[in-house]
């Protein structure tokens, strides 16, 4: 009876607990209360004084929305809409050009291949055929005669969001400020770059630092200053300088939500699971001497996820177009999935490598200082198992792309003489080969335990890279397995990145222990390179740096290479240079200082066609050829000129 | 009466206070004992590419001077105390320029949606399960027991990838990622009110169906044990009525379940990690991971505090009702 009755209770209470989570429960009137109230706390705590413009503006372009036919109250349109993973891994902290710690990533800050959706450069760098092309300027620019001045023009069109046209002023007192308060660009620059001068309205001249014989002490840096610097507005900045009285940190801190910008796209909405791009209908770029019409999509929008896992969901089922992420195994998707997903190139490696994730060697651990031992556990490691496993084989081989400082771009790869350092590449996997040049050198186990000694002291070495870091982390077990099978003793270890970065770009003291054989990248493709790529990995210019991160991490010394990477950026004859850079990737591959382990895209550029179509594809005839790079980068930008709707 | 209660209530602020402090000064040293730098991590933000040793150093002690962590600890520590103090923690180091503040306030109402209701569900339904276990014995304990036992074992991640994968990918009834639909623009209408409800599914099944298991589990031994205690055969000789005893059961078994419950509430934010991580749910526990790897002293103290203050308070909300629930804690704690 009483067994009964409670029964009925608790059953009772099982359904009230259920009803307690009602808000999961569409029962409307209940979900309307619970939503409103928690909607209006959430307003409530947006930054203090910013959300009243936040809210101003959202509402305002909503409406804009609203006048489109297919615009669905709420929604981004979907056909209009064009949706990336893998670019913004947290949620935006601003939208200041200044800020070298924003980490709005789809709004682009400047760079090698420099995303132009809001803020632009003089010219757009597209690294397939090594261009420079023009963007706000007009025609190319050109040295002066004894090379120490780079002048070029801004077109006439170009303008800014508040319709005030873009002039030469503008750059010059762009320049001017990243100096006064000290920014990266300033920092980065000031060695290279005199001055920036606005000649007339739109005529600029950069003034380059000169050496002292009068030469300019960089060229190749200051060309590449044209691409890889946006443009801000003059008029903007002495509003913000007022704003935040001068002060450097405050500058860089201002979330600048009022900037003015001169690119196809800007602010619709962001919040922490989104940020969302609109277009500006009355971009400059739809002028004849430009685009000549506006980019495709109305809408760029970029959802925040956790992981690649989480992304690669999101673009196996079609909430993603444009993927730059790893995608692991990503022709499954095509292969055993069936969907219209695919990549630059339909076959391995997917995609054009342009980086060198290298490993180096600590050369001042017991034993690294022989060149043996580093060659011999350089060819002894299994670079196709790094290949097919860490990056199931997104990466061309060392049989398809002989290893040298180059990437596997046509444009670099014809810049050194390959039969010259035939002798000198290796592909790995060479145990033999490894063991026989440790026997040479006379480093053999002596005292038979199995491990190799260098004059009495086993050959023991700790190999490392950030913990998490998966694909790394597959590549460099797949070293330790090398040097166990040539008799060294590698074994590994993985600290967290915020104690690794520490550790390794602290160059101007020895490595500390457990970092022998350690992982890092190097420079991708770019308008400075190879140049800068060797420079990053060869130069000893970056040993003694407090906070290092260029390269040469294991702080290699070589005169020679020195006085060559010193030498190349004023070279302007071509054959001269590829015997240079010849001559480097011969120290470099018989020195060893560090060794490559894979080639890595500029950015993982896959799409899914659900939507849209006609991106960038190998031998797409498009000309210029439009880079992988996103829709976004460089002249990968032109991309969103050219999709079209598979459904119109 | 009241007065051993008085002084049962300022024994336990008494130490209420202590813990806080405690609690307080390691909430703040704690994060600053791990090696490594976090203010080098913003430096390397801003240094790539820059070639030029002395601008690098520029940036790095303009960095460490807006930080402070080119101060002595102890001096930190009173600038730390002073600025909390005065509801302030600074600027976060890795979402530098945000304040701290914000980071923590937009992301707190997610989690706060999503644990509680799912929490006191768990509860409520592992609970009743386990005391009907235990009364009703026979076939329903036969078959809950092993199941609690099986669910109450599943890792939380897993039961999230498992219904992730079931329900959301091939089953399609659930979106897999987001607090809301990756098209939508938060706003009052249906559509998006519908979105949030259909993304909260999933997270929220994932925290109740683990949750259940270990709480039948342990109500059912508790009431098990108070089943074939002294006092109830002893009742039932006295005739006393069944509904009185299972009264009286069921008050001392809930006991040590109101305290897990306490706790599982207090600890809301480390909790919500798993589910926010793999339905990439916007969230404190996910903002506090990204604090601690990238070192940032200031989240990782503001969401630890927070979390210390909560299980604290929840602690003392429990000693303070314990004192009722059970009048032979009250009794002792005040001799």
């Amino acid at each position: 009876m009483l067994r009964k009755k409670l029964m009925a209770m608790l059953g009772a209470i099982v359904v009230l607990s259920m009803m307690m989570t009602a808000c999961a429960t569409p029962t409307p009137e209940r979900i309307v209360e619970t939503v409103v109230v928690k909607e209006t706390v959430e307003t409530v705590k947006e930054v203090e004084v910013e959300v009243v413009k936040t809210v101003e503006k959202v509402v305002e372009k909503t409406v804009e929305v609203m006048v489109t036919p297919e615009a669905e109250e709420g929604a981004l349109p979907r056909n209009e809409t064009l949706y990336f993973n893998g670019q913004q891994w947290g949620a935006v902290v601003g939208w200041n050009p200044y800020s070298s710690s924003n980490n709005n990533a789809m709004m682009g800050t400047g760079g090698d291949s420099h995303r132009a959706t809001m803020f632009e450069t003089p010219y757009l760098y597209n690294m397939l055929d090594g261009q420079q092309y023009p963007l706000l300027a007009d025609g190319p620019w050109s040295w002066n005669a004894d090379m120490t001045e780079i002048t070029f023009k801004f077109k006439a069109a170009a303008k800014w969001s508040d319709g005030t046209p873009v002039t030469a002023e503008d750059f010059a007192y762009t320049w001017d400020t990243h100096l006064k308060y000290n920014t990266g660009v300033g920092a980065g620059n000031k060695e290279y770059i005199d001055d920036i001068v606005a000649v007339d309205d739109k005529t600029v001249v950069i003034k380059a630092k000169l050496d002292e014989n009068g030469k300019t002490i960089n060229p190749l840096l200051v060309s590449a200053f044209v691409s890889s610097n946006i443009v801000i507005q003059k008029a903007w900045t002495q509003k913000l300088e007022e704003r935040t009285g001068g002060d450097e940190t405050k500058l860089k801190a201002d979330p600048a939500e009022d900037v003015v910008y001169s690119g196809p796209y800007h602010k619709f909405f962001a919040d922490d699971t989104k940020v969302v791009f609109i277009r500006d209908d009355n971009y400059w770029g739809q002028d004849k001497s430009m685009w000549g019409k506006l980019p495709v999509p109305k809408y760029l929008a970029h959802v925040i996820f956790k992981d690649n896992a989480a992304g690669s969901v999101a673009l196996a089922k079609g909430e993603v177009d444009v993927s730059q992420q790893f995608n692991s195994n990503i022709q499954l998707l095509w292969e055993s999935y069936g969907l219209p997903i695919s990549t630059y190139l339909p076959e391995p490696p997917y995609g054009i490598g342009a980086s060198l994730p290298t490993a180096f060697y600590n050369l001042k651990s017991y034993g690294l200082d022989q060149i043996a031992v580093r060659k011999a556990i350089a060819i002894a490691v299994d670079y196709p198992t790094i290949i097919a496993n860490a990056m199931t084989n997104q990466s061309a081989t060392f049989d398809q792309v002989p290893r040298s400082l180059m990437n596997p771009t046509p444009g670099e790869q014809a810049m050194y003489n390959h039969d010259a350092v035939k002798d000198l590449q290796w592909a790995g996997n060479d145990i033999e080969g490894a063991k026989a040049l440790l026997d040479a050198a006379g480093i053999k186990d002596t005292d038979g335990d199995g491990w190799r000694e260098y004059n009495g002291k086993k050959l023991s070495y700790i190999a490392t890279c950030p913990n998490g870091w998966s694909d790394w982390q597959a590549a460099i077990e797949v070293v330790a397995a090398a040097g166990k099978k040539i008799g060294i003793d590698i074994t590994t270890n993985y600290p967290e990145w915020s104690v690794y970065q520490t550790v390794v770009t602290k160059s101007d003291a020895p490595l500390p222990e457990g970092y022998d054989i350690f992982m890092m990248w190097s420079a991708g493709a770019g308008p400075t390179m190879p140049w800068g790529r060797i420079r990053n990995m060869m130069s000893s210019e970056w040993v003694g740096m407090a906070s290092n991160w260029s390269g040469n991490w294991g702080q290699y010394v070589n005169p020679r290479a020195d006085e060559l990477i010193k030498a190349i950026p004023g070279e302007t004859d071509a054959a001269k240079l590829k015997e240079m850079y010849t001559e480097l990737v011969k120290i470099y591959l018989t020195d060893i200082p560090s060794f490559t382990l894979m080639y890595r895209p500029q950015s993982f550029h896959a799409v899914n066609e659900t939507v849209w179509t006609n991106f960038p594809h190998q031998d797409d005839g498009s000309k210029p050829p439009v880079p992988p790079l996103d829709c976004t980068d460089g002249w990968g930008i032109a991309c969103l000129y050219n999709i079209t709707l598979v459904n119109p | 009466m009241l007065k051993g209660y008085r002084k049962y209530f300022f024994n336990k602020l008494g130490w209420f206070l202590v813990t806080l402090v405690f609690a307080f000064i390691l909430n703040f040293i704690l994060p600053r004992l791990m090696p490594g730098d976090p203010v080098a991590a913003i430096v390397a933000r801003m240094a790539q590419g820059m070639s030029d040793a002395t601008g690098v150093r520029a940036i790095y002690q303009q960095y460490t001077e807006l930080f402070g962590t080119n101060k002595p600890m102890v001096e930190q520590f009173f600038i730390y105390m002073r600025n909390v103090l005065r509801g302030d923690f600074g600027y976060s180091i890795s979402m530098y320029p945000r304040t701290v503040a914000d980071a923590i306030k937009s992301s707190i109402g997610w989690t706060i949606a999503l644990q509680f209701p799912a929490i006191i569900t768990g509860w409520l339904i592992g609970n009743t399960l386990g005391a009907l276990a235990a009364y009703l014995k026979k076939g329903f304990d036969k078959v809950l027991m092993p199941i609690s036992i099986f669910a109450s074992n599943f890792p939380a991640f897993g039961m999230a990838v498992i219904l992730m994968v079931i329900f959301g990918v091939t089953l399609e009834w659930f979106p897999t990622s987001g607090g809301y639909g990756f098209d939508l623009i938060p706003r009052f209408d249906w559509r998006f009110i519908w979105s949030v409800i259909t993304h909260y599914q999933l997270p929220f099944w994932s925290i109740v169906l683990v949750s259940i298991g270990g709480q039948a589990i342990g109500m059912r031994s508790m009431a098990i044990y108070e089943l074939n205690a002294d006092y109830v055969k002893y009742a039932r000789f006295m005739g006393i009525k069944d509904r009185k005893i299972i009264g009286y059961v069921f008050r001392n078994a809930m006991l040590p379940q109101i305290t897990g419950l306490a706790m599982a509430l207090g600890t809301m934010a480390g909790g919500a990690l798993v589910a926010e991580i793999v339905f990439s749910y916007p969230g404190i526990g996910y903002t506090l991971l990204n604090g601690v790897m990238g070192q940032d002293y200031p989240l990782i103290s503001a969401s630890t505090l927070m979390i210390t203050i909560m299980v604290l308070i929840a602690n003392f909300t429990i000693e303070i009702l314990y004192g009722f629930i059970d009048p032979r804690i009250k009794a002792v704690q005040a001799d």
